[in-house]
């Protein structure tokens, strides 16, 4: 029966707007005023405003209906950015345009408008949101919306499209650059081989792409082949920022704050041009450089979830070189940005109650 | 026009929709009425700022106290209908939103005033009027309330423009279609649980002459005017009688003559005839008539003497006093079905007519002191002949004699009957008929007068008799033992040749009524009667019936509808040829061609077979300075027309930008 309900309701669902409870209202109280008086007129007021509700319920019907919905949402978004979702909508009635309809995801508070979509045409719309708090946000469901044509009613249809938005914590926090014993880390464990960099061991050649050093162009493989070729290095493994995320604590507005020093930290690793991993519970992220490795870290640390239950931190490699970054902080780590228990989410500077934590 | 202006506008127009609504139903104060036209009017081609808005309210609120002040002392201080100032006081606020600012969120207000003077229309009994109202009102609705929340959802999400095709028009035109169908069969359909609605303020028809409880013959110096107005119209559900324009619709019977006027005795005994009598006795066939009479402020219902059987088609309850009038009770405009004989029984049963019951002497017999001349002559005309029915023939035929005339006498001496009977020998219908009752009453014979109306205008369009004011007429009833009353007429022509005052729109009044009838009958006095009626047809006709039957219905049908039909028909055909003859001519042309419109009504020689360039070395010399904008029309024209260029939106409208700069100079030229 939940189900039979729900999916009547996924169907179609119909709702007074406030200025339709009034109209409503006022259509009881004139039929009220037509049969307790005989007044012909009122009854003809009274079928007037029944031909209203019904033309309502009918175009409201037409604008929702034989609608094939596309959306594009961006792989993610900050928090505190604006994250656009384009809709693409093609309206396959063959003569009746749609008009006046919001699409709305169920759990995003933004809403996307379409004016107007004629009979066999697509048309695009985009929806702005905003998110406060990082994390995978699912999408189930668009809803296709309409109070057309004339505001009285609210008429919604569900169609199924599964998808997610990725939102990252916030990565300008201010931190205090950490100090891992001349900020190098050995190369040990699994981490045979070192990141690709740009100095260090000759690793190998690849093609040149805009924005890289000319100097790394290796001049004679680039003569014999007609196209510049680059040579690329091994980096230095003790130069890799080991990042490791305590999430032995509850959820909170602390546990929130120490995942932004987190991605303040690896986004400061990133402009510094240095390699960096991520260790965060049982995910890892493998050391690297530039944009691509910022992203997989803040991935990770988007997906991550606080738990006092969570395993006591046991990371690849020695953690006397590894930055841990936790809420009661724990010895053993090279360094440690303790985030504190009165860490407040909305503020953007530190202020540690142990003293290690420096804006 | 962005969608604010035509949101704005089109919440003025239902504004006056309203307006006119409620003027076809109650009226309103002239000095209201026309502020209010007056400040809708201006608020459709002028918005002011949101600083001169503002200032403005400040004149708005003490105008609209005064006005709430002066409802109040109609209600408690005057006791006067309360309506007409809360009404003002609508069309005050309605004026007052109309002129806000066009930032101001006030449309949902325009709305709610607009339906509250429609609602305050539907408490009276509107004229056809309210219908052409009501409908501009739902397709204005249907339009404005779409572009209103267009307007609203495209401010929410920050959308400048939403482009509104001409396909809106056709789509809204469509929709109000709907809504008013769905309207009609709620209307029809709705059961209707209650009486009708007697409607508030319904005007009372002003008495005619010789139409009250107290009937005077002693007015002098002046002439009777009529007066076109319709106070009943009659259908003949089976079919239109032989000689209706010179049937009698009686109305009240006066027993009571003192010389001058007639009146009606308080506790008369019972004197009707018996119906038994009618309906056995009265060869004649029966006469259904379905009769929608308008309200007067004697309660009597008309019909033709004398009455079967009455049925109240409204709320109203037929009544039947001891003269065997018949009355009502309830109030509104009564409509009812009566059946009545047609003709008086033959000459030969009323001359055989032997002594039976006679009605009150004292009564019908009742004379006022009378020169002895009347009486000689009552004796003279009836001494003669030995039966009732000769005498009361001989004095009939005596009195056809005289002259009708609508002239009054000239002083008062000259109004008394004697005068009337002896030196003037002319007079108009009561004169006539109170000489046959006195002739009759002095001879023995139990007469009384009796009013009502004579004939009627034959409605072709909308099959119905349409009896006005001008038909006012008096006559004459005389007992019959075993008969009852019987109706004579002594005046001349049946009074039918008396002045007839004719609206010069009499021929289209005709049509018009035609209209007002079907209104007052299909919607204003619409009833469970009416409703049960056609269900019942329906039933009939899609149940098995003889063949006969099913086409003789289906005939009617079809003679009845013909006409509308046809008539939508030709509109519609009119309407598509000229959209069509209009599609023929592209844009471009049809401006090319607009521009030499305005260049011949400029004095600008043109002739068929000037061509483009011509033409503008003809503007070059005939107005100089029109050359400019009209170079530009003639050269966007020449590449679509000749160079087969499709122009695109941007040089269009700069074309009918440059079409309308070159008219309003050649315009000035001019």
């Amino acid at each position: 029966m939940h189900e039979l309900w729900r999916a009547l309701r996924a169907w179609r669902r119909i709702s007074f707007t406030t200025g339709g409870a009034v109209f409503t209202a006022g259509v009881l109280a004139v039929g009220f005023a037509a049969m307790n008086t005989g007044n012909n007129l009122l009854y003809l007021l009274l079928g007037a405003m029944l031909g209203f509700i019904a033309v309502s319920g009918w175009l409201s019907e037409q604008a929702i209906r034989a609608l094939r919905v596309q959306r594009h949402v961006p792989r993610a978004v900050s928090v505190g950015q604006e994250l656009r979702i384009t809709y693409a909508v093609a309206n396959h009635k063959e003569r009746l345009p749609s008009l006046a309809v919001e699409l709305i995801e169920g759990r995003l508070p933004g809403s996307a408008f379409l004016p107007h979509v004629k009979a066999g045409d697509v048309a695009h719309a985009r929806s702005l949101n905003t998110f406060v708090r990082r994390g995978v946000y699912t999408l189930d469901t668009v809803t296709l919306s309409t109070s057309f044509p004339f505001g009285l009613f609210r008429k919604e249809r569900d169609v199924s499209l599964p998808g997610e938005v990725v939102v990252w914590p916030r990565t300008d926090r201010s931190v205090r650059p950490p100090s891992l014993g001349g900020g190098r880390v050995p190369r040990t464990g699994s981490q045979a081989r070192g990141a690709q960099g740009p100095r260090g061991e000759y690793r190998s050649l690849r093609e040149y792409r805009a924005g890289d050093d000319p100097r790394d162009i290796h001049w004679r493989s680039s003569a014999r082949l007609r196209e510049p070729v680059l040579r690329e290095y091994e980096r230095d493994g003790a130069e890799t920022r080991w990042i490791y995320l305590d999430l032995r604590t509850e959820a909170g507005d602390p546990a929130e704050v120490a995942v932004e020093v987190a991605a303040a930290v690896a986004a400061q690793a990133m402009a510094e041009g240095r390699s960096f991993g991520l260790v965060a519970g049982e995910a890892t992220v493998d050391p690297g450089e530039g944009a691509g490795q910022l992203e997989r870290v803040l991935d990770a640390l988007a997906r991550v979830d606080f738990t006092t239950n969570a395993p006591r931190p046991s990371p690849p490699v020695d953690p006397a070189s590894c930055l841990l970054v936790s809420v009661d902080g724990m010895a053993g780590f090279g360094d440690a940005v303790v985030v504190g228990r009165t860490a407040r989410f909305d503020e953007p500077v530190l202020n540690g109650d142990d003293g290690a934590v420096a804006a | 026009m962005n969608l604010r202006l035509l949101h704005r506008r089109l919440a003025v127009l239902m504004a006056m929709a309203g307006l006119v609504a409620f003027a076809g139903g109650a009226g309103v104060e002239p000095f209201s009425a026309v502020l209010s036209a007056l400040g809708l009017t201006v608020a459709l081609v002028w918005h002011p700022s949101r600083e001169l808005s503002t200032r403005m309210e400040r004149v708005w609120l003490p105008l609209a106290t005064l006005l709430v002040a002066r409802a109040l002392l109609h209600v408690f201080v005057i006791r006067d209908d309360v309506v007409i100032p809360v009404v003002d006081r609508l069309l005050l606020l309605m004026a007052a939103e109309a002129l806000r600012s066009l930032d101001a969120p006030n449309d949902i207000r325009l709305y709610a005033l607009s339906f509250a003077l429609l609602l305050a229309a539907t408490a009276y009994r509107p004229g056809v009027l309210f219908l052409v109202a009501f409908v501009a009102y739902v397709g204005l609705a249907t339009l404005g309330l779409m572009v209103g929340h267009l307007r609203r959802k495209a401010e929410v999400h920050g959308i400048r423009e939403i482009p509104l095709g001409r396909s809106l028009l056709w789509t809204t035109g469509g929709l109000t279609g709907v809504i008013l169908l769905v309207a009609m069969v709620v209307f029809v359909t709705f059961p209707r649980v209650s009486r009708g609605w007697a409607g508030r303020g319904e005007t009372m028809a002003t008495s005619i002459a010789g139409f009250s409880d107290e009937v005077s013959i002693g007015e002098h110096g002046s002439r009777i005017y009529g007066n076109p107005q319709i106070v009943l119209r009659v259908e003949f559900p089976d079919g239109l009688p032989e000689g209706v324009l010179g049937l009698h619709w009686r109305g009240r019977s006066y027993d009571r003559f003192d010389g001058i006027r007639w009146s009606r005795t308080p506790r008369i005994p019972p004197s009707s005839g018996s119906s038994q009598w009618y309906r056995e006795r009265w060869g004649s066939s029966v006469l259904e008539q379905r009769v929608y009479a308008a309200p007067l402020d004697s309660r009597v219902l008309f019909a033709i003497h004398p009455v079967l059987d009455v049925e109240s088609e409204n709320g109203i309850q037929p009544l039947f006093d001891n003269v065997g009038d018949f009355l009502y009770w309830g109030s509104g405009a009564p409509a009812y079905t009566a059946w009545s004989r047609t003709e008086n029984p033959p000459a030969e049963e009323l001359r055989a007519v032997s002594d039976g019951y006679r009605p009150s002497a004292r009564h019908f017999l009742q004379l006022p002191d009378l020169p002895p001349r009347i009486q000689t002559l009552a004796d003279s005309l009836t001494g003669g002949h030995p039966t009732r029915y000769d005498k009361v023939v001989a004095v009939q035929q005596h009195l056809r004699s005289f002259q009708y005339t609508l002239e009054l006498p000239a002083t008062a001496r000259q109004t008394s009957l004697e005068y009337f009977l002896f030196e003037r020998r002319a007079g108009h219908c009561e004169y006539f008929s109170t000489a046959m009752v006195v002739l009759l009453r002095a001879a023995g014979i139990e007469a009384r007068n009796v009013n009502g109306f004579l004939g009627g205008e034959w409605n072709e369009f909308g099959g119905y008799l349409a009896v006005t004011q001008n038909q006012a007429h008096s006559w004459v009833e005389v007992w019959f033992p075993e008969y009852g009353w019987l109706t004579f007429d002594p005046t001349p022509g049946g009074g039918t040749g008396g002045e007839r005052v004719e609206s010069w729109f009499w021929p289209g009044r005709i049509f018009f009524d035609g209209i007002q009838h079907r209104w007052n009958k299909w919607v204003l006095d619409y009833s469970i009667e009416s409703q049960a009626g056609i269900f019942q047809r329906w039933f009939d006709m899609t149940n098995s019936q003889p063949v006969e039957q099913v086409s003789r219905v289906t005939e009617r049908a079809v003679s009845s509808w013909w006409g509308p039909v046809l008539l939508l028909l030709v509109v519609a055909g009119g309407f598509w040829w000229a959209r069509r003859h209009r599609r023929a001519l592209p844009l471009e042309s049809r401006m090319y061609l607009s521009l030499r419109e305005s260049c011949e009504r400029a004095g600008i020689p043109m002739a068929p077979g000037v061509t483009p360039l011509v033409l503008l070395t003809r503007i070059q010399e005939g107005c100089a300075a029109a050359v400019g904008p009209a170079e530009r029309v003639i050269d966007l024209y020449l590449r679509a027309r000749y160079g087969r260029r499709v122009l695109g939106e941007s040089e269009l409208r700069e074309m009918s930008q440059a079409l309308g700069a070159a008219r309003k100079i050649l315009r000035v030229k001019g």
